[in-house]
């Protein structure tokens, strides 16, 4: 089993080392076939695992294995090691899962982009980068998984590097993420600092009394979470990351990494418990998100933009999850919403490709009788975001719902806030899909769709109504399936596959009784149902009546603005100030001062050349004058 | 050994060198001021030649014959600048050649 993990971790990772050792070797193909069987290769090796975890005892399914002892110094030891216990195995069986499929999908979606390699070599990388953060041993691997996995966003966000809003929205991102990559290392050096150890047996050795250190850590680790994961406040390079190309965003920017901060929380949930105030802020900070995150949706006109605000504001309720203890409901909404979210970007995806690029929902419209299949996959995507039920999204959206109505007022106050959020799922969920599939078509889907096009949707592949080829509709058509029937895994608390699954290595706190269940349940899809006629009679068919969306809101509630006041403008101050205080006249000034010296001494002592042969005799007869008269007279 | 003591021979050789080097300072033609030189240099190799004698120690007289060698390699420089000078058609002082002025 450990060595089918093994296996599970390295395999991307020698995809991505071939593919670009290899270069032009490999052709174009190759390089995508090549990346898409490295990752399936490790989602068989996880499948391996798993199963044959499912034979182990309840009690004994958390196997360390340690490669080599990576960095020792004294009585400190860190070793290369991966952690295989339930927690890590769901992550890995999504990552490797959706990954495969996602990868699969890019060779269609990137054919005949310039530097496919490229692409796929870091497909790959991620794969493996997110691999280590949830297989890491320790929580120094997990930083390294960390840092990986933002590095490798960065490059596949920037991925289309001659486009400039790309370029500096990778900038974006990385430069966000430091600042929890920061939080998130300080909270690991003062746990080492506190107990010598770097394992995740650290977690539990922090002294319970030592409150300062407790809730530094807490803090530290959240501050690495919510940059992580994109919630409030330092949300801002998650929308800006759909610059990068749409499978990124299904992989990246909403099936895997974002999500790696409800299970970083989930990993380290023995400090979040005995600092239960961070865990507090934790799930109101994923309240906030969802409800914000959601309003901010309904007036975004970019297609991935809203997918990428909804993608906030499930992240928001995998966070309240984990706020009040629902880790397995949180690590349960976490699956599902990998599945009907990639779902969403995928089918995204290819009506952007069909429509050569176009991104505004505004120029769509019609896509119904010319995408079917597209249609109907969106639809399934789009019911499950909203929580239809008998959808995936349903039951774990609900089973988080009544996790946080379970553990007392504050949650109850997280639960209406959630309520909310459901209502305003509803709504931008019900605009999206209606304004891009309903109404009548507009003229740029005429001229790329319409019965006489003659554009790369029709020539493209050759068959469908320019939905993109095989290899893009295959997995299109397997997480259909995963976003319909996912969530059977855990039907209410008549069949908790996940909750028993998760028990032995992340206890939930609070357990929903019946009415808790039911209320959030019927609360819920009936608010999601409400929001959706509300979209119906605003954005059905007559997309020019909708109402004049609120300034804050389209200024996406000023937070770009406010980073720009807060730490750009004072730094470019400080620049400016430093330039004509200290540069220009110290840095500058006193190279000037040197050359003007220098200068006017040569001036000087150019007069001493008069030209004249016989004047520098009489000096060489006088100065040997000098000497000899010195020489006579110091003896 | 007859003859004058050394001072004589000094004084001869001081009152040589004087006149050249005057010479060297004070004349403006070029074909002077070489012909000077050569009057300091043989200042110069009669102070050798009279401690050679003096000491009774051969080294000053060989060393006023290399002198000698170097001296006539310089007529031949100094006299084959010269000659190039006056084809140029250049006046003959050397206040004129001050092309080194800074």
């Amino acid at each position: 089993m450990v060595a089918a993990a093994w296996i599970c971790l390295l395999l991307p990772l020698a995809g991505a080392l071939l593919i670009t050792l290899l270069g032009n070797v490999l052709s174009r193909k190759a390089a995508g076939v090549l990346a898409t069987s490295s990752v399936a290769g490790a989602f068989v090796a996880a499948a391996v695992a798993f199963v044959m975890m499912l034979g182990d005892g309840e009690h004994h399914r958390s196997h360390l294995s340690t490669g080599f002892t990576w960095l020792s110094a004294g009585s400190f030891q860190a070793d290369f090691s991966i952690l295989l216990d339930p927690l890590s195995m769901v992550m890995m069986l999504v990552i490797t899962g959706v990954g495969s499929l996602i990868v699969l999908y890019s060779i269609g979606y990137m054919h005949g982009d310039n530097e496919e390699r490229r692409f796929f070599g870091y497909m790959a990388l991620f794969v493996f980068s997110m691999l280590m953060l949830v297989q890491g041993g320790n929580l120094l691997l997990l930083l390294v998984g960390w840092g990986l996995v933002g590095l490798s966003s960065y490059l596949l966000i920037g991925f289309w590097h001659e486009k400039p809003s790309a370029v500096a929205a990778a900038k974006k991102a990385f430069i966000i993420n430091a600042i929890g990559d920061a939080t998130f290392a300080i909270a690991v050096i003062v746990i080492i600092q506190q107990t010598h150890i770097v394992g995740f047996d650290a977690l539990s050795a922090l002294n319970p009394d030592n409150h300062g250190v407790l809730n530094l850590v807490a803090l530290g680790l959240l501050g690495g979470a919510v940059a992580k994961s994109a919630q409030l406040p330092l949300h801002t390079w998650l929308p800006d990351a759909m610059e990068g190309p749409t499978p990124v965003s299904a992989l990246i920017h909403a099936a895997t990494m974002v999500t790696a901060g409800v299970y970083l929380i989930a990993r380290c949930h023995t400090v979040f418990e005995s600092a239960h105030q961070v865990q507090n802020i934790a799930a109101g900070i994923g309240a906030l998100t969802i409800v914000a995150a959601g309003a901010i949706a309904l007036v975004q006109t970019d297609i991935k933009r809203v997918i990428a605000y909804s993608t906030m504001s499930q992240i928001g309720y995998m966070f309240v999850g984990v706020g009040v203890g629902a880790y397995a409901s949180s690590m349960f909404h976490l699956m599902t919403h990998a599945f009907f979210k990639a779902l969403l970007f995928m089918g995204a995806g290819i009506v952007i490709h069909a429509l050569s690029g176009e991104q505004d929902i505004r120029q769509m419209g019609g896509l119904r009788k010319l995408m079917p299949r597209t249609y109907v996959m969106m639809l399934i995507a789009s019911l499950a975001l909203i929580g239809f039920p008998l959808t995936s999204g349903f039951f774990s959206k609900d089973a988080i719902l009544a996790g946080a109505l379970a553990s007392g007022p504050y949650g109850a106050a997280l639960w209406v806030l959630g309520m909310i959020g459901a209502l305003l799922t509803g709504v931008y969920t019900s605009r999206l899909f209606l304004t891009v599939f309903h109404g009548a078509p507009g003229d740029l889907v005429l001229r790329q769709l319409g019965p006489d096009a003659h554009g790369q949707g029709a020539t493209d592949g050759g068959h469908g109504h320019g939905e993109g080829p095989r290899t893009m509709l295959i997995p299109v058509a397997i997480l259909t399936v995963l976003a319909l029937g996912g969530g059977f895994i855990q039907v209410f608390d008549w069949w908790t596959g996940m909750q028993t699954w998760l028990e032995s290595v992340v206890p939930s706190l609070h357990e929903p009784t019946g009415w808790q269940e039911a209320i959030s349940s019927i609360g819920a899809t009936l608010l999601g149902l409400v929001g959706v006629t509300l979209g119906w009679t605003v954005y059905g068919s007559r997309k020019d009546t909708a109402p004049k969306p609120s300034r804050s809101l389209e200024h996406k509630l000023y937070f770009d603005e406010l980073y720009d006041r807060i730490a750009y403008a004072p730094a470019a101050f400080i620049a400016r100030f430093v330039t004509r205080v200290v540069e220009e006249p110290l840095v500058i000034g006193s190279g000037d001062l040197v050359g003007h010296v220098t200068r006017g001494a040569g001036e000087k002592a150019r007069l001493l050349q008069n030209g004249l042969v016989r004047s520098y005799a009489l000096l060489i007869a006088l100065s040997f004058a000098v000497m000899g008269i010195v020489f006579l007279a110091v003896r | 050994m007859a003859g004058p003591g050394i001072p004589a021979y000094l004084g001869v050789a001081v009152f040589l060198f004087v006149t050249g080097a005057f010479g060297v300072l004070l004349r403006r033609s070029p074909l002077i001021v070489l012909l000077s030189l050569e009057i300091m240099l043989n200042g110069a190799n009669l102070a050798l030649i009279a401690f050679s004698r003096h000491w009774g120690n051969g080294d000053g007289q060989i060393f006023a014959i290399s002198v000698m060698a170097v001296a006539a390699a310089e007529v031949v420089v100094g006299l084959g600048l010269i000659v190039a000078m006056a084809r140029k058609k250049l006046n003959l002082d050397v206040d004129e050649l001050s092309s080194l002025k800074g």
